[in-house]
């Protein structure tokens, strides 16, 4: 009789310690998830604008705007 | 200001435009193109200008001045056309559109050619890298197209004269006088469309500022007595820029189209106002000499301007260059009995033009202040007098009426009221 109650008390413990929570998570976890977080955002950003990427880079612009041909004004006088 | 190089014109400040409203936008928003780090591939149907479609891509937010500014004269130009169709015939108008369109045309403004860049005109260019301003830059924007006039004037760019007086001391700039509704406009659809710049209201009015100025309005006679019949500017702006005979043609070398203006010069010269109305009353008015000549178009067709005649070329003008004290406001006699130099009077107008301009030519320079003085009052019983025509009985004595004196021979009926007032 006390080995079957033993037995029970034992099937009994396992069973409540499968159903027990995880161990909570540590501070160090909870600081671990932003970059998580940051990353999924970061994702979801347009990719570079490549019209600001030219028409902010002066070097760029000066090897890459063509030349302007001023045609030699014929008009004369006062317009 | 020196011209822009091509990168520079192109150059966006990101710092500054992000932080605005339409730095909101993505740059394909606004100007199409493709997403692409090579150039040709980048500016596959891109859109220099995206303000020349307004209701397409000011209109969201803007939707108060792009319901007004097609019917803006900036926008419609219509101050040329009222002029070209006055003096030309309707057989003539294709061949004047052609021309219009090879060398008038480049003067119409867009939304972003007064708030973002140069005018096309002047070269192009951001101003603040692609900041949108909301007062244009004045010299950049206003006197790059304005300048040879009003800018030169304005700006006291005309060596000998001062600058504007609202420039000079008040660093005033052009929106502070002209605001945006005058600019963009104030009709909705073309019925009601601006003419000419100086159709319908006087805007702006120096009175608006100046109040006291009006008839009634202060002690000083000369406002008192000449308030209603001279426009402000015949007093109080300086020598101004005055133009001959502009004509226009397609170079046969570059196949570009030019202008050549015969002559440029200074001149001061009062005349009479060719349209007097309701808004602008005034019997005298500075007048300017336009460059336009019955050959200024003949690149294009013979007579091309048939109605010649019908518009003076010296035309009403309201120079940019006011200042408290002129040489004409410094005495009564400056104009009263004077030599008339100041006076657009017959012999200043080329014989070829007398007959256009008779409308503003003055006939006789004022009298001097004493015999003004000393002209005997009109009996209050002329008021009732259903003819005006003073001289019917004056130059006879009939109905016992006294005889105008000899000196008198060249006045005419218009003339009488002006020295012999009606009696209270």
């Amino acid at each position: 009789m006390k080995s079957k109650a033993l037995k029970i008390l034992i099937v009994a413990f396992l069973l409540l310690s499968a159903c027990g929570k995880a161990n909570p998570p540590s501070p160090t976890a909870t600081a671990e998830e932003k970059p998580v977080g940051t990353e999924s955002v970061a994702e979801v950003q347009p990719e570079a604008d490549e019209c600001v990427a030219c028409h902010t880079d002066k070097e760029r612009l000066i090897e890459t705007a063509a030349p302007e041909m001023e045609a030699e004004s014929e008009s004369k006088g006062v317009g | 200001m020196a011209p822009l190089e091509p990168w520079e014109k192109v150059l966006v400040e990101l710092d500054a435009f992000s932080q605005t409203a339409h730095g909101k936008q993505t740059c394909v928003d606004c100007h199409g193109g493709v997403q692409s780090p090579d150039k040709e591939t980048a500016h596959e149907g891109l859109i220099a200008s995206p303000s020349a479609q307004p209701e397409m891509y000011c209109g969201d937010c803007h939707e108060e001045q792009v319901k007004t500014y097609p019917f803006a004269l900036h926008s419609t130009q219509a101050g040329y056309w009222t002029a070209l169709n006055t003096r030309s015939a309707p057989e003539n108008h294709p061949a004047l559109e052609e021309m219009f369109g090879n060398h008038c045309a480049t003067c119409h403004t867009t939304c972003g050619e007064c708030h973002v860049s140069q005018p096309k005109q002047v070269g192009g260019g951001l101003f603040t890298g692609h900041v949108f301003e909301k007062t244009p830059p004045m010299t950049r924007s206003c006197t790059a197209c304005h300048g040879s006039r009003v800018g030169n004037e304005f700006l006291g760019k005309n060596e000998g004269f001062p600058g504007d007086v609202h420039f000079r001391e008040a660093r005033m700039n052009c929106v502070k006088c002209h605001e945006g509704a005058d600019l963009h406009g104030a009709a909705i659809e073309a019925a009601d469309a601006e003419t000419h710049r100086y159709a319908g209201e006087e805007e702006p009015k120096c009175v608006t500022c100046h109040p006291t100025t009006a008839p009634g309005g202060d002690e000083n006679p000369m406002h008192q007595s000449h308030g209603d019949t001279l426009s402000c500017q015949v007093c109080h702006s300086i020598t101004y820029t005055s133009c001959d005979g502009c004509h226009v043609a397609i170079s046969t070398k570059s196949g570009n189209p030019f202008f050549e203006t015969q002559a440029t010069y200074l001149t001061f010269l009062i005349g009479r106002n060719p349209n007097p109305t309701e808004e602008r009353p005034y019997k005298y008015v500075p007048v300017r000499h336009v460059p336009v000549a019955p050959t200024s178009y003949q690149f294009y067709g013979a007579n091309l301007l048939p109605n010649f005649n019908a518009l003076p070329t010296w035309v009403y003008a309201t120079p940019h260059n006011i200042q408290k004290n002129t040489p004409q406001n410094a005495s009564c006699q400056s104009c009263h009995g004077s030599d008339g130099s100041l006076f657009l009077t017959a012999d200043k107008v080329k014989a070829e033009e007398l007959e256009a301009n008779r409308a503003v030519i003055v006939g006789l320079i004022p009298p001097p202040v004493e015999l003004f003085f000393r002209a005997p009052k009109m009996p209050a019983s002329h008021r009732t007098l259903a003819s005006n025509a003073c001289t019917a009985c004056h130059t006879t004595g009939i109905r016992n009426a006294p005889v105008s004196p000899e000196d008198h021979a060249a006045y005419k009926d218009e003339n009488c009221s002006g020295c012999h007032k009606l009696q209270e």
